[in-house]
């Protein structure tokens, strides 16, 4: 048997392992299938959208955590015996991605960052170890050869008429015993970083709470979001989480981020990598972050941020 | 009384990594550290045995040269620990070590709950603790960061990509725990005394007898290269203008 598989829990998700799994079961000669939760219109965008086969998960009940799927695309994914199986790498996916690949006795790899089909047809991945300093290549000799792939690393796969595909409707999980007993959805923030073309990164560089306002006046001059590092929202609490750049938080691929105060720490660069320009104000020649930077200014943020708003807004 | 088991590793510390000129990552002179998510495991488990009582286990799987990572670990508050060694465990990978790890536990360890750190500091694959309560049959709860105790289930808040989810669960069970959890205490001097006399149960891959297939393949490891070429201003007026107009330059900033 053959095949490339898809799972994701958030539809964006699914849309963009469409794409990724698209081009891999091309460059295999075989069929797409996506495992997703809906109705019959969803199963047709998804086809649409370039899935040869959809198997339907019918809904689940409200108490029922998504994990429930778990035994089920195990069972079916041992059955179908596919080449490949991609798990979006959503807090919930790599819960599952895992749980899956040890029922299915195969490895996985996390958060995997680059996929390609080596002359063998196996997947070569990469992926980052040791806080993001190291990138490490991959390849997995048990079936199916399974990857977790981190949000945005694909352009979502756009509707194409006239593509054919088939429905199966799984049939509906047991419950496995675990409870939802409650939801809550995210304190709102300001906006949303992931998405932002321009960052401004608050770091440990600022004394007091307040001085987040400075920040945010440049940030309002240069129509940014506003991010902070892991002390600043861990540590400190002045900003929420969801605001927070770094390994274990946020990776995020603006066009311009605009670090002050930020020294550097490993694990918050790998969260701006993907950044088109990086720029840096730190009073310390020395911080890590000017090693990663295309343009830094060594000096007092205090002196130098109020400047920069003024030569900014001109 | 809840028999508390927390699982941890013993890493390379990143700080100590740096690329050699030719890309290579070289460890020959990186130090050693207890797993930082794991602090927060060991310290769950502690609390937890605070409020409710019982035990807590520590286990690892390591290569023979990891007793240093038992000691850290009992000085954190385990009463004991299950130092699973064999100069043959450098560089599991998850299927193995869950695997390891639920085959002892299974066969010699009580537990109503185990505890895991969310993933490793050094790989950061963040399976263990999924597939371990899958090799044991267990429910799973996974990224949590509040932890109690009611009427024999297991009570958790996780983290969500939306927001927040309140999960009950029958023990035993595993969880996953996030770093904002709780903050880890940091061992004294006496602790430190009080950890080596705390007992260690040694167990060597003979006494597993079973096989722990790698399935996945190391293809090898270069330095990330996160490297740019900077170009450095002071903080002057002409220095503050040179800068804007570089990024302005760039294009990246719709206007001014």
């Amino acid at each position: 048997m053959s095949g490339v598989w898809i799972y994701a829990d958030k539809y964006e998700q699914v849309f963009e392992l469409l794409t990724a799994g698209r081009g891999l079961a091309d460059s295999l000669g075989t069929k797409l299938t996506a495992l997703v939760s809906g109705d019959n219109d969803t199963a047709q965008d998804l086809i649409a959208r370039g899935a040869d086969e959809v198997l339907l998960f019918p809904p689940l009940a409200e108490d029922q955590p998504v994990q429930d799927y778990v035994p089920l695309m195990a069972d079916e994914a041992r059955e179908a015996d596919p080449d490949i199986f991609l798990i979006a790498a959503s807090l919930k996916g790599k819960e599952m991605g895992a749980r899956i690949a040890a029922r299915l006795d195969t490895a996985l790899c996390s958060e995997c960052i680059t996929m390609n089909i080596d002359d063998k047809g196996k997947l070569q991945m990469e992926r980052l170890m040791y806080g993001g300093s190291a990138i490490q290549t991959v390849s997995i000799n048990s079936r199916p050869q399974m990857a977790t792939i981190p949000p945005r690393a694909y352009e979502p796969a756009q509707v194409i008429d006239s593509r054919q595909g088939s429905v199966r409707t799984l049939k509906k999980p047991e419950p496995s015993g675990m409870k939802v007993i409650d939801r809550k959805g995210k304190a709102q923030s300001s906006g949303d970083i992931s998405a932002a073309r321009v960052i401004v990164c608050a770091g440990r560089g600022l004394e007091k709470q307040e001085d987040l306002d400075l920040v945010r006046e440049l940030a309002g001059v240069l129509g940014a979001e506003v991010a902070c590092t892991r002390p600043i929202s861990e540590e400190k609490h002045w900003m929420t989480e969801e605001s927070c750049i770094g390994l274990s938080a946020k990776e995020v691929k603006p066009a311009l981020y605009l670090g002050i105060g930020v020294s550097g720490q490993i694990q918050h660069l790998v969260g701006i990598r993907e950044a088109g320009i990086i720029c840096a104000v730190n009073s310390d020649e020395n911080a890590p972050i000017f090693e990663s930077a295309d343009y830094g200014i060594t000096g007092d943020l205090y002196k130098i941020v109020p400047a920069l708003i003024e030569e900014f807004k001109k | 009384m809840p028999n508390i088991v927390c699982c941890f590793k013993w890493v390379v510390d990143e700080a100590y990594i740096k690329p050699s000129s030719s890309g290579k990552i070289d460890l020959e002179w990186a130090e050693y550290k207890l797993s930082d998510y794991d602090r927060n495991a060991i310290e769950e488990a502690v609390r937890l045995q605070e409020i409710y009582g019982g035990g807590v286990t520590a286990v690892t799987v390591a290569s023979s040269d990891a007793t240093k990572g038992i000691k850290d670990a009992l000085s954190r508050g385990p009463e004991k620990a299950y130092f699973i060694n064999d100069d043959q465990f450098e560089n599991l990978e998850p299927s193995q070590t869950s695997a390891i790890l639920a085959q002892v536990i299974a066969d010699q360890i009580d537990y109503d709950v185990i505890i895991c750190g969310e993933g490793s500091s050094d790989m950061y694959s963040q399976q263990v603790g999924p597939r371990l309560a899958e090799k044991l049959g267990i429910p799973c709860i996974a990224f949590v960061n509040q932890l109690s105790i009611e009427d024999k289930q297991i009570i958790a808040e996780r983290k969500t990509d939306e927001g927040m989810e309140v999960i009950s669960a029958p023990m035993p069970v595993l969880v996953t725990v996030l770093p904002d959890i709780n903050n880890p205490r940091v061992p004294g001097l006496k602790d430190t005394l009080a950890a080596s006399k705390k007992p260690v149960i040694n167990i060597e891959l003979e006494d597993l007898a079973s096989e722990y297939k790698r399935l996945l393949i190391d293809k090898g490891l270069k330095a990330a290269s996160i490297e740019r070429n900077c170009t450095h201003f002071g903080a002057g007026p002409e220095d503050i203008k040179a800068f804007v107009e570089a990024i302005r330059k760039t294009g990246v900033i719709d206007r001014g």
